[in-house]
């Protein structure tokens, strides 16, 4: 077949910027929404449920903190996801018009969640610094395996799904459904000393609830998962992307006909 | 296969037993449920054939025009050539890297300004960010759209974007370039720029492939074409030959059957031209004799088809046995239905020739035809000074075709017209 590009790394970073751009375009505030969303979201959630949870009483003295670090993990996810499912298909003219490889444009895509995790951890350090809380470097060092883990994740998803989503256009309706459900079963509101160990270990099967929460549990309680468990979640995500490569392989190839 | 013989230029595009299908399901399902429905149904379709079984090969250098109607499989190719589409059967080898130009476009974002445009479409055709900055006052000249370089493409005329979209193309300096209607928005101007781009291009050994229904401009400027039908190469040859093979297949039978005949006379004529000595009719006293009538541009290469609108010179070629003192020429130009559309002589035109003798030709310029798409039979004949015995008379024995790419008009001629209310 044809000879490829040949310039990948540079035609991935021009997608993603290109992403960027249009993120927040038209919007007044552009740029700031990047900080301000989250923040508001944060407001909002941290307004209602500290109010419910006497944090200070439940063995939570740093739910804020809790609360923001899962909420920006978590949008993190969401945000790679949506954008990585619907990535083809939003970028239909550079599929049906040109050729790109295609994995280029499921990667791209899904950089501009990166992006905008990386400006909100700026965020979530003054958070640390407003309460006067220090990590432990093992706790960051893993926070930021987690989130690597947590976005090769949201990867493996979106090269599964976009391919198929050209064919099923109700795949994105049925992931915001199930990604509201995967939000409530994951520790971010609550914490998860709150349910019964039972529930806890069933919860914990779900690898983002995993991810979330012994991600925010390194950085503030300095409570790690014990080894086999993370090998366990490490497999789980090799199989996925195994799993993703086998279908985008797959599908890719009538792409263009489909769309 | 083909292979000119003499041109050992190294192969390019070389496309074998390339088939193409496309499923259309009968009631398409493009939901989960549709699909969980119709598990237990018995999925219809049809099977559609794009391209069947399609071979060609393009050599480096070559500038190679593929023609057919539309639905003829034509884009497909071209889709399949720019690996949009994988092709079902067969194999493509391309030695070089594409530039393609698709459906008028390169893929564009509407939301984003032409310049974002100009840096997301260089580097997808390749570019690293160096040589877009270096490059871009360039693209941005060619396409004629300083002004316009910093407002959203969706502000954008189809034919701003267009000549955008070529310019960043051209610009992506690849090996092969592929282009698909591209001439068909842009005004005259601009697709006579891009032409001369095209002979830049084929100067410096690159490879063009021109997609297109318009045989003027594979015949212009290609140097081999092939012809789609139904996905299938129904001639693959030089420019000339297809686009004439083009024109005889776009028209109705019946003018295929008038076509036809006017070939079987041909024949005839040239059979008895061999006998030429015999009197013809007793009417006709061959002194003198018509040769021939060859068809001109205004560039001097003998042609068939013509645009409205170009400059025709009809070159009467005649063969004179002995001395004519002020012969007079005159042709009649018909439809091929027959209308009589003109009938000039040289006498009445003013034009006045001394003498004539031995063989020589007359030019008969016509500037700016206003000729509809169609055939146009041309009757040639010398008349002694009397304009009333003809030497020679060749009735209706010499055709051309027009092309117009005007729509708005039918019938065979056009004239200036403009419409007005009280």
């Amino acid at each position: 077949m044809t000879k490829s590009h040949e310039n990948y790394r540079e035609l991935v970073m021009r997608i993603a910027k290109t992403d960027f751009k249009l993120r927040y375009h038209g919007s007044a505030l552009g740029y700031v929404w990047v900080i301000l969303k989250p923040l508001l979201m944060f407001t909002i959630l941290n307004f209602v449920f500290s109010s419910i949870f006497n944090y200070r009483n439940s063995g939570t003295p740093y739910y804020p903190l809790e609360l923001l670090t899962g909420l920006l993990l978590f949008q993190f996810f969401s945000e790679a996801t949506m954008t990585g499912l619907t990535s083809l298909v939003a970028k239909a003219q550079l599929v049906t018009k040109i050729y790109v490889p295609r994995w280029t444009l499921v990667l791209g895509s899904t950089m501009n969640a990166m992006f905008i995790f990386g400006m909100n951890l700026i965020v979530l350090a003054i958070f640390f610094a407003i309460y006067h809380k220090v990590p432990s470097l093992l706790g960051i060092c893993l926070f930021v395996i987690y989130s690597l883990l947590l976005y090769i994740l949201a990867l493996a998803f979106s090269f599964l799904t976009a391919p198929l989503y050209v064919r099923f256009r109700d795949l994105s309706t049925i992931w915001e459904v199930l990604l509201s459900g995967i939000m409530y079963a994951s520790p971010i509101i609550y914490p998860i000393t709150i349910m019964p160990l039972k529930v806890r270990t069933i919860l914990m099967l779900d690898p983002v609830a995993f991810i979330i929460n012994y991600s925010k549990q390194g950085l503030i309680n300095g409570e790690f998962a014990d080894g086999l468990h993370f090998v366990a979640l490490f497999l789980g995500i090799i199989l996925a992307v195994a799993l993703a490569f086998l279908v985008f392989r797959k599908y890719e190839k009538t792409v263009a006909e489909l769309i | 296969m083909i292979k000119t013989v003499g041109q050992n230029l190294p192969i390019a595009i070389c496309v074998k037993n390339v088939s193409k299908q496309f499923i259309i399901p009968h009631e398409r399902v493009s939901t989960l449920k549709g699909t969980f429905v119709n598990i237990f149904r018995k999925n219809t379709y049809e099977k559609f054939y794009a391209l069947k079984d399609v071979s060609f090969e393009v050599k480096k250098g070559e500038f190679f025009g593929i023609l057919g109607r539309n639905g003829s499989g034509k884009s497909t190719l071209l889709k399949i050539l720019a690996s949009v589409y994988t092709a079902n059967k067969g194999s493509v080898e391309i030695d070089g890297l594409v530039s393609p130009f698709l459906e008028l476009g390169i893929g564009f974002n509407p939301e984003l300004s032409g310049r974002d445009n100009i840096y997301l479409n260089a580097t997808v055709l390749g570019l690293c960010e160096k040589e877009i900055d270096a490059k871009f006052d360039s693209i941005v000249a060619f396409s004629e759209l300083e002004r316009f370089i910093d407002q959203k493409i969706k502000n954008y005329s189809s034919g701003m974007q267009v000549r955008l979209a070529f310019s960043v193309a051209i610009h992506a300096n690849r090996e092969i370039l592929l282009m698909d209607e591209v001439l068909a928005v842009g005004d005259s101007n601009f697709q006579s720029k891009c032409l001369r781009e095209f002979a830049r291009y084929k100067e410096m050994g690159k490879t063009v492939i021109l997609v297109t229904h318009d045989i003027g401009t594979v015949q212009r400027y290609c140097d081999r074409a092939m012809l789609l039908r139904n996905g299938e190469v129904v001639k693959i040859g030089t420019a000339e030959e297809v686009g004439n093979e083009y024109i005889y297949q776009n028209m109705s039978d019946e003018e295929k059957r008038i076509v036809d005949e006017q070939k079987s006379v041909d024949k005839k004529t040239i059979h008895t031209a061999g006998e030429s000595n015999m009197p013809e009719e007793g009417k006709i006293n061959k002194v003198a004799e018509i040769t021939g009538v060859e068809f001109l541009d205004k560039d001097g290469k003998v042609k068939n088809v013509f645009e409205t609108g170009e400059d025709i010179v009809a070159r009467i070629h005649y063969n004179a046995r002995k001395r004519i003192e002020k012969p007079v020429f005159g042709v009649a130009i018909y439809t091929q239905d027959g209308v009589h559309l003109s009938g000039p002589n040289t006498r009445d035109s003013g034009f006045v020739i001394d003498s004539i003798d031995g063989t020589g030709y007359i030019d008969f310029c016509i500037g700016r035809n206003r000729f509809f798409t169609g055939r146009i039979l041309f009757t040639v004949a010398i008349y002694d000074r009397e304009c009333i015995t003809p030497f020679d008379f060749k009735d209706k024995a010499y055709n051309f075709n027009v092309i117009s790419k005007e729509k708005n008009q039918n019938g065979s001629v056009k004239l200036d017209i403009s419409w007005k209310k009280k």
